[in-house]
């Protein structure tokens, strides 16, 4: 034991720098992602898709396809016809067997020797269809007339025999709708002095994970499930597979290697998945399924365009009286996380500042488009877009300062909104006024707008925006929580298997320093166990930036117990009562004289080399106090709530429309700082994302088809053009959050498209409506050559 | 790498027209292999590979029976100056135009060009004849060697020795995607008239980005300044046409009077000089404006150094 | 059908031969064929740098390189270079200063930062940007990877 290297111990390791634990694996190439996952047996499957936007399928011919040598199986529709729906509303077969709908969709599949056989064979399929009008927008599908998308009835054979109607055939375009009220708008709208009306358009722009999608997929002779899959949400696909397929979810494993980027974009079933699982099942054999790039922005899901409408008013001391907002979201074929969006925005739209009055009406809308998911801030982009343009443009209007404008507005700590959120920890006020001072806001607000005129193409301009968005989870399903299981070893070493999913995000490393905390252990004595649900406790998944504040109050929960059994046993050992003990530095000790009692290691060793052996296991599972909303959207959906305010700074070229992003000031209340490091690089990457969302990030959608599908002209945002970024912590300790910290995953990408929207009218006096603010879209509007969106005509 | 049309926009090939279609490998050493090769016409040349990979991979490259790769022959390599012209082997890589001082120091627009480049990676692998023979109507190194009246040599094997013909780069392009080159033939140099002195050139590559973008519009200027009249005075431009191209009417309005009297007759002239076509890049119109609203900042820049 | 292509090169300072056919590119090669699993697709158009490799002493992108043009050459991937005292540095200031989140991309940036140190021993941060202009992450934001490298220069030279 001695000659072992002594473990460094360097204070509470709350609030510090610390690297992530599997950052040596990944920088050294040695992380095996699901790409690099190779089953012995194993066969590769490729998809077609369908070469048209919208047509009945008329005939499916396989035969040259299967007679390729190296073929193992190719199927259809026909060969499954067990098959069940998948998605939000099940309204999507995996495998489109009379009709697509869109040109992702999947129509055959391969399975064969390898990825240059099953892509050989899958040219030799050909399809015969006949074509449907195209649905192209969200606007003609509402017309009168239009082709429906899901108007028949869709109908599957069981494996006994038996029809039944899956999702019902549906007489409109309208996949879902979700309304919501509070107050009364025609009384706000009388005690307004002011009342402004706009249409915000939000365009399409998907995920871009560096890590294309995948799975794996694997019978055992028992017939059980094994995938390897890149999910967000294991055990809920779990189950889902489990009705897809018939079978016993207690038969399904998922493993979850190490993913190359979430974002979301892995919280819902897709159609290759089930389709990689057929193969399985038919070949007997493993079956690894690989998108390459162009089917990745083809067939991964897209953050949700959004027409909305908007029209708010507030009174001439400032304050809000009312908020009227319409929304048509573009659905796209078939029905995902998208549609549910509304749930986020309405948040925004009600709640983040005082507004007594509100109405929020929604549609989702089918159409022959790519369909949308969840994607990091879930609609909270595409609402506080619209919102901070409105906050600014009522200040404006009544002649008001718009960060004054805005604190008069801003929520404060204890509120409870008409909606239900209950804010115990908010730190909106500090969160403005710090971005506001550190950016010298006010100042440079006021310059930027006398500037107008002055002859000079090349503007600069300041804009603000803030976020609300849920902290401390998110109840959508019936239970928001999360289970752990900590094992502590002979020699002082814990195992901490969280139900938590770790995408990217540094949730291990968290994880791993509140146990190590609590049990006065250094991050050396961890390993986070997190991939397996045979091994992990339940979890709701990684989403909704739940997983610090939920699985961090489970980890904590689960040490917590770990603890009182050590002192329990050192108490009866040194004959000292346990409330008189602590753990620090791997030692037992006496907190009143710091005296080290023994190692703690040494006392798990003469606990387990005895014959009343006891264990060091403990398990916790922690369900946060929040609440599903009812019928009206009313309730308290989050244990916690953050904030945070951006402010950016811009340079607008008005000969050419480029807008250069030159500085981002954040102020974020997020509780508290667990990990300083993880934490700035969250808030980091979510501004760069926010910086795609507003200025380079477009996918083109023309009459159902992508004409962009690859990196060349998907813009992501490259190093040379990153801003200087500032932030500043706002640090509310909640009282429910684990050391007091609240979620903060999502919330840097949601502001900055809005805050860049107010200082491009800030340097320019042009209030732009639609994203995104690419170089000619910006043009076009600088020098009236685009309409502003308009509400649509039929509806 | 010569920016391509977007995926969408180049149709597929039949399978059996892709790298299905290959039967032979071949690496010739020599120029004498390697145009002997090429006697049917049936090869396609791998220079760079930094087009024809991702076309293969998405079943966009139409392929010949054999695929030579000419990365070995010597004949191809090295900028060589003589007294009055350059001579870029046709495997110069976009670095190797990069680094080279007389590069810097002589055809600034093409250094300009090739700092633009795409990245790190594309440029240690593109070179200088893919990109040519690429003929993209935004081809990032096309412009420039407009502006330097640059000329193109090919190579064939004719009665057993091998034979060249060179022409002006102006007239290689046919259209997008499409040149001069026989299939028997390849594209072995681009020679480069030394400018005068006091020659100056400046491109610039519109974007978001300082690389890894296709243009939108590229321009290309050069001129021997004398006072504020300009002579020799030399205009390109890429992505307004389908291929890039000198702007004669362009370089007339600007030696006609001196600057800055020259500038706006010279920006209507360049109106009359592009065609620009409207795609996912951009449309028609935005880049007209663009030409505009560039050139004359250019020009602008121009009257007041 | 399709011919077989005999290759023989240095990968990592050992000489291999492997067999491959013409469309194959080297990326598919040194994950498929010789089991290199560091270098990552990402794209497979050049664009986003996951397959940074370094072939003859220069940064590549293992995507667009035919794998047949690989015969004769010398070729490093980030398995290559376990002891090299550069990449040793820039991958622990990786960790440090937190410039590693889902990871897929990282190989790709340790691959092209070194390549950037070889050529610039103390990059200024504009220099960096530039240097990581054809690397992709999504994750990021890039300004912790241009903290590192710019660590690890200082720390390597």
């Amino acid at each position: 034991m001695d000659a072992m290297e002594k473990p460094k111990y360097d204070g509470s390791l709350i609030g510090k720098r610390i690297p992530k634990m599997d950052a040596p694996e990944k920088a050294s190439g040695k992380t095996r992602y699901i790409h690099d996952i190779d089953l012995p047996g194993q066969l590769h499957a490729k998809i077609l898709r369908s070469s048209e936007v919208h047509a009945r399928i008329v005939a499916i011919d396989t035969g040259a396809a299967r007679a390729l040598p190296g073929v193992h199986a190719v199927i259809t529709a026909a060969d499954v016809p067990w098959q069940r729906p998948i998605g939000v509303a099940k309204d999507h077969l995996p495998l489109k067997g009379d009709r697509v709908r869109s040109p992702r969709d999947e129509i055959a599949a391969v399975a064969a020797e390898s990825e240059d056989i099953a892509a050989a064979a899958v040219k030799l399929i050909k399809v015969e269809y006949e074509p449907l009008p195209i649905v192209a927008t969200a606007e003609d599908s509402l017309k009168p007339g239009a082709a429906l998308l899901h108007g028949e009835d869709l109908i599957v054979t069981g494996p006994d025999g038996k029809r039944e109607v899956v999702h019902k055939a549906s007489h409109d375009n309208v996949a879902m709708t979700f309304n919501y009220g509070q107050g009364d708008i025609p009384n706000g709208e009388a005690e307004s002095v002011v009342v402004v009306e706009d249409v915000f358009r939000l365009h399409y722009v998907t995920h871009c994970c560096m890590g294309v999608s995948g799975v794996i997929a694997e019978f055992d002779a028992s017939e059980n499930l094994l995938l390897y899959s890149n999910t967000q949400v294991p055990f809920l696909h779990k189950r889902e597979f489990a009705e897809l397929l018939g079978m016993d979810p207690g038969r399904i494993r998922i493993i979850q290697p190490p993913i190359g980027g979430g974002f979301g974009s892995k919280l819902d079933i897709y159609p290759f998945e089930p389709i990689a699982i057929y193969l399985a099942k038919i070949t007997h054999r493993p079956v690894k399924l690989i998108f390459s790039r162009e089917e990745e922005f083809m067939a991964s899901p897209t953050r949700q365009p959004v027409l909305l409408k908007m029209r708010s008013g507030c009174r001439s001391d400032g304050r809000l009286t009312f908020r009227d907002v319409e929304t048509v979201h573009d659905n796209g074929a078939y029905t995902s996380w998208g549609a549910t969006t509304p749930f986020v925005m309405m948040q925004t739209i009600s709640s983040l500042y005082r507004v007594p009055n509100c109405n929020y009406r929604t549609r989702a809308i089918y159409t022959n488009n790519p369909y949308a998911g969840s994607f990091r801030g879930y609609g909270n982009l595409q609402a506080t877009f619209a919102v901070e343009a409105h906050m600014d443009k009522l200040a404006e209007a009544i002649g008001m300062d718009p960060l004054e404008f805005r604190l008069i507005n801003a929520q404060d700590p204890g509120e409870v909104t008409p909606q239900g959120m209950h804010f115990k920890s908010c730190g909106f006020k500090d969160c403005l006024q710090t971005a506001a001072s550190r950016s010298d806001y006010q100042a440079k607000f006021s310059a930027a707008r006398g500037k107008w005129n002055d002859g000079n193409p090349v503007k600069r301009g300041v804009g603000m925006a803030s976020m609300l968005h849920v902290g401390g989870g998110a109840k959508i399903y019936p239970s928001d929580g999360c289970g752990t299981i900590i094992k502590m070893d002979d020699f002082a070493h814990i195992t901490l298997i969280t139900g938590a999913s770790e995408i990217g995000q540094g949730s291990e490393t968290v994880l791993a320093q509140l146990a190590c905390e609590e049990l006065g252990l250094p991050l050396s004595a961890v390993t986070v166990v997190n991939n397996d649900t045979d091994v992990k406790p339940w979890d709701v998944g990684v989403h909704a930036s739940r997983t610090t504040f939920i699985a961090g109050n489970s980890a904590l929960g689960a040490a917590r117990k770990a603890k009182a059994k050590i002192l329990a046993a050192a108490a009866s050992k040194f004959g000292r009562p346990a409330e008189r003990l602590d753990l620090r530095e791997g030692c037992v000790i006496d907190k009143a004289t710091g005296e080290k009692l023994i190692e703690i290691g040494k006392l798990i060793r003469s606990l387990h080399f005895s014959d009343k052996a006891e264990l060091v296991m403990t398990t916790f599972y922690y369900e946060p106090p929040s609440h599903k909303q009812d019928k009206e959207f009313r309730g308290d959906v989050s244990a916690a709530y953050a904030w945070a305010t951006q402010v950016v700074e811009i340079e607008v070229d008005t000969e050419t429309g480029i807008v250069k992003l030159l500085k981002v000031i954040g102020a974020h209340d997020v509780g508290r700082v667990l990990n300083r490091l993880g934490i700035e690089g969250q808030i980091e990457g979510g501004v760069v994302m926010g910086q795609g969302y507003a200025l380079t990030e477009d996918l083109i959608v023309e009459n159902g088809v992508i004409r962009n599908p690859n990196f060349r002209d998907y813009k992501l945002v490259t190093a040379p053009e990153i801003p200087e970024i500032d932030v500043s912590f706002i640090e509310t300790m909640d009282g429910e959050g684990p050391q007091g910290a609240k979620g903060v995953g999502e919330a840097p990408a949601i502001c900055v498209a809005a805050a860049v929207a107010n200082a491009i009218y800030n340097a320019t006096g042009v209030r732009i409506t639609a994203l995104p603010f690419t170089p000619e879209n910006v043009y076009r509007a600088l020098h009236s050559n685009s309409q502003p969106p308009t509400w649509i005509a039929a509806a | 790498m010569s920016p391509q049309p977007a995926t969408t926009g180049r149709p597929a090939v039949a399978p059996e027209e892709g790298v299905a279609a290959i039967e032979t490998y071949a690496a010739p050493r020599s120029l004498a292999e390697a145009v002997a090769l090429l006697r049917t016409g049936e090869a396609t040349i791998l220079a760079g590979g930094t087009d024809l990979m991702p076309q293969s991979k998405t079943g966009r490259a139409r392929f010949q029976r054999m695929l030579m790769n000419v990365r070995h022959v010597p004949e191809l390599r090295g900028i060589r100056g003589t007294q009055d012209c350059v001579r870029f082997g046709a495997l110069t890589t976009i670095t190797e135009l990069l680094d080279s001082a007389l590069v810097k120091n002589r055809f600034n627009a093409l250094w300009q060009a090739a700092d633009h480049f795409a990245s790190e990676q594309l440029r240690n692998a593109a070179t200088i004849g893919g990109n040519i023979c690429n003929a993209s109507p935004a081809g990032d190194t096309l412009v420039p060697l407009l502006v330097f009246d640059a000329r193109v040599e090919l190579t064939s094997e004719v009665n057993g020795a091998a034979a060249r013909r060179t022409l002006p780069l102006a007239e290689f392009f046919v259209g997008p995607g499409r040149t001069q080159r026989r299939a028997t033939e390849l594209l072995t140099a681009v020679e480069v008239p030394l400018p005068p002195d006091g020659f100056f050139s400046e491109f610039y590559k519109f974007g978001t980005r300082p690389a890894l973008d296709i243009s939108a519009i590229a321009i290309g200027f050069g001129a021997v300044r004398d006072g504020q009249r300009l002579r020799q005075v030399r205009v390109a431009f890429g992505a307004v046409a389908p291929t890039p191209i000198r702007a004669a009417k362009t370089e007339a309005a600007l030696a006609s009077q001196p600057l800055p009297a020259a500038i706006e007759p010279a920006l209507a002239a360049a109106a009359a000089d592009i065609h620009p076509i409207s795609d996912i890049r951009a449309s028609a119109w935005y880049r007209r404006e663009l030409v505009r609203n560039v050139l004359r900042r250019m020009l602008n820049n121009v009257t007041q150094n | 059908m399709s011919p077989k292509i005999d290759v023989a090169f240095k990968l990592n300072g050992v000489d291999v031969r492997t067999t491959v056919s013409p469309g194959m590119s080297a990326l598919e090669m040194l994950r498929d064929e010789l089991h290199l699993t560091g270098t990552k697709y990402g794209c497979g158009e050049g664009e986003c740098g996951a397959c940074t490799i370094n072939v003859d002493g220069l940064s590549a992108n293992a995507c667009l390189m035919f794998a047949a043009d690989c015969h004769g050459r010398e070729i490093v991937t980030i398995e290559g270079l376990v002891s090299d005292p550069r990449t040793e540095a820039l991958k622990k200031s990786f960790v440090a200063y937190g410039a590693v989140q889902c990871g897929f991309c990282t190989p790709g940036f340790v691959m092209q930062a070194r390549n950037l140190l070889e050529k610039v021993r103390s990059p200024t941060p504009e220099q960096i940007r530039r240097g990581i202009e054809g690397n992709l992450c999504r994750c990021t934001g890039y300004k912790k990877i241009v903290e590192a490298i710019s660590e690890a220069a200082a720390a390597s030279s």
